[in-house]
C-alpha cells in the first residue's frame, strides 16, 4: 500500500437522534446474522454498531441521550495481545483487523475489550431462504465458533484502494468516498450526519479537522487504548445555563 | 500354549491393520491438505462436468479470440465472469437467416436449443477459493499488463495454465495461500492479511 492512510471516525453525539439507521445498514452490509428474540434474550445479539440510550433527569423533566458505539479500532488495543493465534492485529492503516479463518474462538479478545463490541458466533448463522441472495459477496459469512466485529467496512476501503488509487490513479479523499459510495454503511445511512469517516492523515479531510474540535474526546481515554474513533460532546445549553446560576 | 500363540498372531495382525489404516488416513488427509481441488488417494473429484463441452482451443488458438472478449470483466472487477448464452449466440447465429455456425457439433446444437427455449446455460465453477478469501482479478491484470508489459493471455496463464490449449478447463495451479503470498513477495505486492481475508 503505497499511500499511508490512517482510517478513523468522528461521532458528533450532539446530532444523534437514535434512529438506528446505522444499525440496520451495518446489519445488511456485513452479513450479520438476524438478531432473533432468542439471541437477544441470551445476550448474544450481534450489533457491530449499537445505539446506547441514557435517560437524564426524571419525568417530566427528562432527556434522552444517544450514543452510537462501535469498535474503536484502538491503536493500543486490549483485544490484540491476548489472542493466542494472532487472529486479531493492528494493520498499518489504523484498522483493528479480525482474520476470521485464523480465529479459533477462545473469546479472550471479547473479554478483554472494554467497549463490548466483539461478538461470538455461538451458532451457525441462518437466514430465511428468501434473504440468502441479499448476502454481500464481498464479506465472508462467519461460521460457528468465530469472533467478529466492526471492520470499518474494510471491503469498501479495499474497493476504494483498487478503484480509486490503482484503476484511476487518484487520491482517496472525502469527495471520492462520498460520491463513489465508499464510506462505511453506517456513515452512508446516517440521516443527520453524526458519523464522519475518513483519513486522519489527509489534512483536508473532515475527520482531521473535527479531531481538533474543542468538544472532542475519546471513550475511556484513561485506559490508554488510544481509539481511532473520536466523539464530540453533546451541547446542552440548558445544562450550561444551570451551571451558571 | 496354542491359544496364547494364536492370540499373539491375532494381536499382531490387528496391530498391523490399525497401523496401516491410520497411515492411510493420515496420507489421505495430507494429500487433501496440500492440494486443491481436494484429492484424496490420488482421486480428483474436481474434474467438473460441464453442461456442454466448450472447446477453448477452437476459439483461442484457431479463431484468435482474446480471453477478455469472453471473460469480460476480468480487468474491471473481482470476478472474470463466464459468458452468458447470449454471447455464444451473438457470434454463432447468422442473423438474417437465423442459421447457426458450427451446427453439427452437439454443443452448438444444444446452444441453439436453449436459445430457442429462452433458458440459460448453467456453467459449473472450476476455480473457487474458499469463502474466507477475497480474490480480485482486476489488480493482477492491471499490474502485469501495464507495469510488466505482459499480454492478457500470458497473465491468465500465471494462475490458470495454458487454458487456450485445454479442451476441458481444469485447475492446474494449487492457488493456495502460499502461492498467492510467494508471488506477492516477489513483486512487492501487499501481504497484509486484510488484503485477502475479510
Ligand atoms: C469464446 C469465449 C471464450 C474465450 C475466448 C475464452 N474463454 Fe475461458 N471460458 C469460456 C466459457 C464458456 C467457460 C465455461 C466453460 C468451461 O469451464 O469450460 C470458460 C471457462 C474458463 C475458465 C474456468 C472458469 C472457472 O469456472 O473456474 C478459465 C480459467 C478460463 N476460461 C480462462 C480463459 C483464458 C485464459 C482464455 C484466453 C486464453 C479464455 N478463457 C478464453 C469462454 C471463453
Ligand atoms: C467471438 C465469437 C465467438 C463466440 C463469442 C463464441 N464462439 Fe464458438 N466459435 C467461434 C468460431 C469463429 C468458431 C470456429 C468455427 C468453425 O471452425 O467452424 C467457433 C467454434 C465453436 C465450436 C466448435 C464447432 C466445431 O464444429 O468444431 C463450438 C462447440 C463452439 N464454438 C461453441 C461455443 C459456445 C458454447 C460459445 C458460448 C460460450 C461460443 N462458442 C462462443 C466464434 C465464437
Ligand atoms: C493471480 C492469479 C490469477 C490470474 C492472473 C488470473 N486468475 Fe482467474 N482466477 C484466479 C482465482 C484464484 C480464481 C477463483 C476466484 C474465486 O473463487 O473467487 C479465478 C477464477 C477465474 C474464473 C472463474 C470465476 C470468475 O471469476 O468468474 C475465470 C473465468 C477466470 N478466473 C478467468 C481468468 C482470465 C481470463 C484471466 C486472464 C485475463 C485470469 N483469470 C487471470 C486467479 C487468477
Ligand atoms: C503471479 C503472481 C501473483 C499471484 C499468484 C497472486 N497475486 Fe495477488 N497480486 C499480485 C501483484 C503483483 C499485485 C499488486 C497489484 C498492484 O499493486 O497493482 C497483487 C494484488 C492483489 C490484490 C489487491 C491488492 C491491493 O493492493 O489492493 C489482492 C486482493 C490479491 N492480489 C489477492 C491474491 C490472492 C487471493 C491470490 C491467490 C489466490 C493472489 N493474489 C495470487 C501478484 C500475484
Ligand atoms: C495474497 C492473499 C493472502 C494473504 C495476504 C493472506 N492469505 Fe491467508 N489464505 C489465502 C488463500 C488463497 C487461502 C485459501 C487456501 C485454500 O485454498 O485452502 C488462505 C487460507 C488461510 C488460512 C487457512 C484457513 C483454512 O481453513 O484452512 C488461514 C488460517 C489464513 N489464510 C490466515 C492468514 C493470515 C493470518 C494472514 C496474514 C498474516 C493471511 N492469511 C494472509 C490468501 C491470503
Amino acid at each position: 500500500m503505497a499511500n499511508n492512510h490512517k482510517w478513523g471516525m468522528v461521532i458528533d453525539i450532539d446530532k444523534c437522534t437514535g434512529c438506528q439507521a446505522c444499525v440496520v445498514a451495518c446489519q445488511s452490509e456485513n452479513n450479520i446474522p438476524i438478531n432473533t428474540e432468542d439471541l437477544v434474550l441470551q445476550r448474544r445479539a450481534f450489533q457491530w454498531i449499537r445505539i446506547e440510550r441514557y435517560w437524564e433527569g426524571t419525568y417530566p423533566d427528562i432527556k434522552a441521550r444517544f450514543m452510537p458505539i462501535l469498535c474503536q479500532h484502538c491503536e493500543n488495543a486490549p483485544c490484540e495481545p491476548v489472542c493466542p493465534v494472532y487472529a486479531t492485529y493492528h494493520n498499518n492503516e489504523g484498522l483493528n483487523v479480525q482474520v476470521y479463518n485464523r480465529c479459533i474462538g477462545t473469546r479472550y479478545c471479547a473479554n478483554n475489550c472494554p467497549y463490548q463490541v466483539r461478538f461470538f458466533n455461538y451458532w451457525e448463522p441462518e437466514w430465511p431462504e428468501e434473504l440468502k441472495s441479499q448476502l454481500n459477496p464481498d464479506v465472508t459469512v462467519r461460521s460457528r465458533g468465530i469472533m467478529e466485529k466492526c471492520t470499518f467496512c474494510v471491503q469498501k476501503i479495499r474497493r476504494a484502494q483498487v478503484e480509486v488509487e490503482q484503476r484511476d490513479g487518484e487520491a482517496i479523499d472525502d469527495e471520492q468516498l462520498r460520491t463513489r459510495n465508499l464510506n462505511p454503511a453506517c456513515v452512508q445511512a446516517c440521516p443527520s450526519d453524526v458519523l464522519v469517516f475518513g483519513d486522519f492523515n489527509d489534512p483536508n479531510s473532515r475527520v482531521a479537522e473535527l479531531s481538533h474540535d474543542e468538544r472532542h474526546y475519546k471513550l475511556f481515554e484513561h485506559l490508554g487504548t488510544d481509539p481511532n474513533v473520536i466523539y464530540l460532546k453533546k451541547i446542552d445549553l440548558e445544562a450550561e445555563d444551570e451551571d451558571h446560576h | 500354549m496354542p491359544t496364547s500363540r494364536s492370540l499373539k498372531v491375532v494381536l499382531a495382525l490387528s496391530l498391523l491393520v490399525t497401523v496401516s489404516l491410520v497411515g492411510l488416513v493420515l496420507f489421505g488427509l495430507l494429500r487433501a491438505w496440500w492440494s486443491t481441488p481436494i484429492s484424496v488417494f490420488g482421486f480428483v473429484p474436481g474434474q467438473v462436468e460441464q453442461p456442454i463441452e466448450f472447446p477453448h482451443p477452437v476459439h483461442v488458438e484457431e479463431a484468435g479470440i482474446q480471453c477478455d472478449f469472453c471473460h469480460r470483466s476480468v480487468a474491471k472487477s473481482e470476478a472474470a465472469t463466464v459468458p452468458p448464452l447470449e454471447l455464444c449466440v451473438a457470434c454463432h447465429m447468422d442473423l438474417p437467416n437465423g442459421t447457426f455456425a458450427g451446427m453439427g457439433h452437439p454443443s452448438v446444437e444444444h446452444v441453439k436449443e436453449l436459445w430457442e427455449k429462452g433458458e440459460p446455460l448453467d456453467w459449473k465453477r472450476v476455480h473457487r477459493v474458499p469463502d474466507h478469501v477475497q480474490f480480485m482479478h482486476e489488480p493482477h491484470l492491471n499490474f502485469f499488463r501495464e507495469q510488466q508489459g505482459l499480454e492478457t493471455q500470458q497473465v491468465c496463464s500465471l494462475c490458470h495454465g495454458d487454458v487456450g490449449a485445454m479442451n476441458e478447463v481444469r485447475q492446474v495451479e494449487d492457488l493456495k495461500m502460499r502461492d498467492c503470498v510467494d508471488c506477492h513477495k516477489q513483486n512487492n505486492a501487499p501481504t497484509d492479511c486484510v488484503i485477502c481475508h475479510y
